[in-house]
């Protein structure tokens, strides 16, 4: 249960750095990000630790074999599955989630902790849910975006929820364990590594905080309607330009 | 309205060796599986020759892919409120510059996954109008794993043409549009512009 300490340390701290984001006067996006400022400050702290957390990730890139680190990804994905469960029975998705405990018993067992994903190859679907998508289905739909220390984009329900998840799934213990930090450290070089080829992009990016928003928030949507998002209004996009020019596509007799 | 899309049609199979003979429907859905498909065959045939001469594997994707885009209003989207009195021309110049960088960037793409792309076009569904659909495709990726695109269509005089890209959920447009807005407004679209041409920007997917 110590886990609960540093996460609430966590969150101490970040209500501390909320307290001196006053200054900032930036404001991209006021509907779904309205604390900017405090987001930005959240935002460079984690660039800054990034410093020394891609070298490390780079050099566990370099080292570990393609299917070793494929493994890797394996099994803390399936350390999920009991949390993607209890999530798909909250939303009513009965079907899918007699699927993922199909996966969860085939990778553990036969896929050996679920280092090789056994399941996949029998044709068994993966499907990706927590509490923040069950929040999300429940009609909790608009949150403000959160950016947190170490751990990145988030919304305030996506954090809240992230939070729960990690007590009451079991396997969700053994990050709670004696050797929690390590598999924490693991997963975390493990995500980190997997975002290398991302990072010349978001570095010459002319606005790399809101990149990053961008696109954490348009795949947040993706994953919460399981893939199958609403259209979105393009028509929006032009409204500010229709006086005075011309639309492209008219003219078609 | 029939006779134009038979002339472009007609013009473009010249330009690609009669192989565009083959799209009879014009429907987004065998668009995107027509060119798309022939595009990987291509690659997966010429892997060789294209890794060794990437230019001419642009060149097969400007004449091919380039027919199927409405790259100009996918500009308009992009500069939105910036792209106001900046004068037709200069939108034809921007426009041009992201499409090359598009270009660019699907190709190397193309090689990355080489020979091992496998593309699945998905039905259509029955969410579309009369002037916008989406067409869903999940691409298989290299060491397993799918990657959906999806292409956002609308219908133009001559007829469906893809302006937007969304892979796993983020759109080529709306990421663009969020960085190169408040460039053009902080720099002027002419800075934009020549920092495009000089290869500096480089986000997303």
């Amino acid at each position: 249960m110590k886990k609960v300490h540093s996460i609430i340390g966590v969150i101490l701290l970040s209500l501390l750095l909320a307290g001196c984001a006053g200054t900032q006067s930036r404001n991209t996006d006021p509907e779904t990000d309205p604390w900017e400022g405090y987001n930005r400050k959240v935002f460079a702290f984690n660039q800054g630790l990034d410093k020394v957390v891609r070298p490390v990730a780079v050099g566990y890139d370099r080292i570990m074999p393609d299917p070793a680190q494929r493994g890797v990804g394996n099994f803390f994905r399936n350390l999920d599955s009991p949390v993607t469960y209890v999530n798909q029975v909250l939303q009513g998705k009965f079907r899918q989630s007699v699927s993922t405990i199909g996966r969860f018993l085939v990778n553990s067992t036969i896929g050996i902790l679920g280092f090789f994903d056994v399941a996949t190859e029998m044709g068994i679907p993966f499907y990706n849910e927590d509490l923040g998508q069950t929040l999300a289905t429940w009609g909790y739909e608009d949150s403000r975006y959160l950016m947190f220390p170490f751990f990145g984009p988030s919304t305030f329900r996506d954090g809240t929820g992230s939070v729960i998840d990690t007590f009451y799934s079991p396997v969700g213990q053994v990050f709670h364990g004696s050797n929690r930090w390590g598999l924490w450290i693991v997963r975390g070089i493990d995500t980190r590594a997997r975002y290398l080829d991302q990072d010349a992009e978001l570095n010459s990016a002319y606005d790399p905080y809101v990149l990053m928003r961008d696109v954490w928030w348009q795949n947040r949507q993706y994953q919460i309607y399981d893939g199958d998002p609403p259209m979105m209004d393009y028509d929006l996009y032009l409204e500010d330009d229709l006086e005075t020019v011309e639309p492209v596509s008219t003219g078609g007799e | 309205m029939k006779l134009r899309i038979l002339l472009v049609l007609a013009v473009a199979s010249i330009f690609s060796s009669g192989l565009l003979a083959q799209t009879q429907a014009d429907d987004p859905v065998s668009l995107v599986e027509n060119i798309t498909g022939r595009i990987y065959a291509d690659v997966t045939e010429n892997l060789e020759e294209y890794t060794a001469n990437p230019e001419a594997l642009e060149e097969l994707v400007r004449r091919d892919l380039m027919p199927l885009l409405d790259v100009k209003y996918s500009a308009r989207l992009i500069l939105g409120r910036a792209g106001r009195d900046v004068g037709e021309e200069k939108i034809d110049e921007f426009s041009d510059c992201m499409t090359n960088l598009l270009i660019n960037r699907y190709s190397k793409a193309l090689l990355y996954f080489s020979s091992e792309i496998k593309l699945n076009v998905l039905p259509q569904r029955g969410d579309l109008n009369e002037k916008l659909t989406r067409v869903r495709t999940r691409v298989t990726l290299p060491g397993g794993g799918e990657a959906p695109v999806d292409y956002a269509f609308h219908k133009t005089p001559e007829g469906w043409k893809a302006f937007d890209v969304v892979v796993e959920g983020i759109s080529y447009v709306t990421t663009y549009r969020n960085q190169i807005m408040p460039e053009v407004q902080a720099n002027g679209i002419d800075s934009v512009i020549e920092r495009l041409n000089s290869g500096q920007m480089q986000l997303a997917d």
